[in-house]
């Protein structure tokens, strides 16, 4: 006899679902182009607070600065560590810089 | 109680069907449903006996994680309660539990995704935990009791199937650990004089409510030599300063640490006439005193209030357990009930 259960993870487009947008059916993404040269480019960093994390990324620029001449750099220490950057730093992301590095851990 | 109002449209969970339940089995693995043991089929019937319970449409939200972009509604959790092994009347606890656990302070993206492999402790308080079965005495910490295996799982399984927190993928754990499977218990509330800890959290006796706690390391703090209430919890700050705790500035002054405390301790607080609240003022400025070397630590405590004890576990070993958090609040939320009752 079959059998019929609900989709635990709440995307109604799985697999053998019934298609369409479920309730936590993530908006399409795709990763942008990755950039041919990162001469001419302001290099973000986005800092997570945690351990050297600040020392590893100010590191990192400055060796990535002798690879190539960036046009500058734009630095962001998240207020938290466990919490995403603040929309004012997302927007001096966005709007300042070509590329951004960030990891997790510390 | 009626049905909650729906809130949000939000499109139904798929339906997936399978010749029969064998097959459902090996597939919920090969999908990454389970957390490795089986889980039973999410049918309609049986979800919906849940939402029953609780007295919840499918389509409320119980919370979300807006860096995942995850709504989890009533009828997702029930899916994943079903599949913990829950009965109807254990879903009311749990949909309490997931409402703490997405509380902004909950802090779901950052305790399900940390290389420490935070766990959570489910602590029910108040009447269910009788009516429904949720073990405080003895072995309550560990296996062999339905319901606290069963709800602690279902937390863990929304966390794993709704929020995406896969090993690997979005659980970035370097370890995990056994806590990730369940953990779910109730505070013993018969001890005399104590205050249950819904209560010093805003609820009344009769009410019934659950507390989630992000638990970044539980130690055991053993001390049979102690006879005075002082002597005991000068015993619990060495243990909690040898570790201290780590904060964030989104948590503000508002992180807790949990003392589940044993019965071979708790005695002494009760022949002594300690109250829950006396011990709090105790502990609290021995705890948030400044460090004195590499094996004392400071924990930023905002309050004496943010130490939470809790009663439970059986006769014999003169042990507290300390509940270290990650970075997250200890959230208390109600249990509500639908038109089933236990």
């Amino acid at each position: 006899m079959s059998i019929v259960a609900l989709d635990p993870t709440g995307r109604s487009g799985a697999a053998g679902g019934s298609g369409g947008p479920g309730a936590s059916d993530p908006a399409p993404r795709t990763l942008a182009p990755r950039p041919d040269s990162l001469a001419g480019a302001r290099l973000g960093l986005v800092v997570n607070g945690l351990g050297h994390s600040e020392r590893f990324l100010d590191a990192l620029a400055a060796e990535l600065g002798d690879l190539a001449a960036l046009d500058g750099v734009v630095k962001v220490v998240k207020a938290g560590v466990s919490v995403p950057p603040d929309p004012g730093d997302w927007s001096r992301l966005t709007e300042g810089a070509t590329v951004a590095i960030t990891g997790f851990g510390g | 109680m009626a049905p909650s109002e729906p809130g949000p449209a939000v499109p139904p969970t798929a339906r997936v069907e399978w010749p029969d339940e064998e097959a459902f089995r090996e597939d919920a693995h090969a999908r990454g449903w389970t957390d490795g043991l089986p889980v039973v089929p999410a049918t309609p019937d049986r979800v919906a006996a849940c939402l029953a319970a609780a007295g919840l449409a499918p389509g409320v939200v119980l919370g979300t994680v807006p860096t995942r972009e995850v709504t989890v509604t009533a009828e997702v959790a029930a899916a994943n309660a079903v599949m913990a092994g829950c009965r109807p009347e254990h879903f009311p606890v749990v949909a309490a539990a997931v409402r703490a656990h997405l509380d902004e302070y909950g802090n779901c993206h950052s305790t399900t995704g940390t290389l420490s492999g935070a766990a959570h402790a489910v602590i029910v308080n108040g009447p269910v935990a009788t009516e429904i079965g949720v073990a405080s005495g003895a072995g309550c910490l560990g296996p062999g009791f339905r319901a606290n295996a069963s709800i602690g799982r279902a937390l863990r399984l929304v966390i794993r199937n709704a929020c995406r927190a896969v090993p690997g993928e979005l659980d970035r754990a370097t370890f995990s650990w056994p806590l990730r499977y369940s953990f779910c218990f109730a505070e013993d509330e018969t001890v005399p004089g104590w205050r249950p800890l819904h209560v010093q959290r805003g609820f009344s006796p009769g009410q019934s409510a659950v507390t989630v706690h992000s638990v970044m390391r539980m130690i055991s703090a053993w001390d049979s030599s102690s006879r005075t209430p002082e002597g005991v919890l000068d015993t619990l700050v060495a243990e909690t300063r040898v570790h201290g705790m780590s904060g964030d500035a989104f948590l503000g002054d508002g992180i807790n640490v949990v003392y589940v405390m044993g019965k071979e301790h708790q005695r002494f607080f009760v022949e002594a006439g300690w109250t829950k609240e006396r011990m709090q003022e105790y502990l609290w400025p021995r705890l948030t005193a400044p460090t004195a070397g590499p094996r004392d630590r400071w924990t930023n405590l905002g309050a004496p209030a943010n130490i939470l004890v809790v009663a439970a576990g059986g006769a014999g070993m003169a042990e507290t357990w300390i509940l270290f958090p990650h970075l997250a609040r200890a959230v208390t939320r109600p249990v509500e009930w639908g038109t089933v009752a236990p």
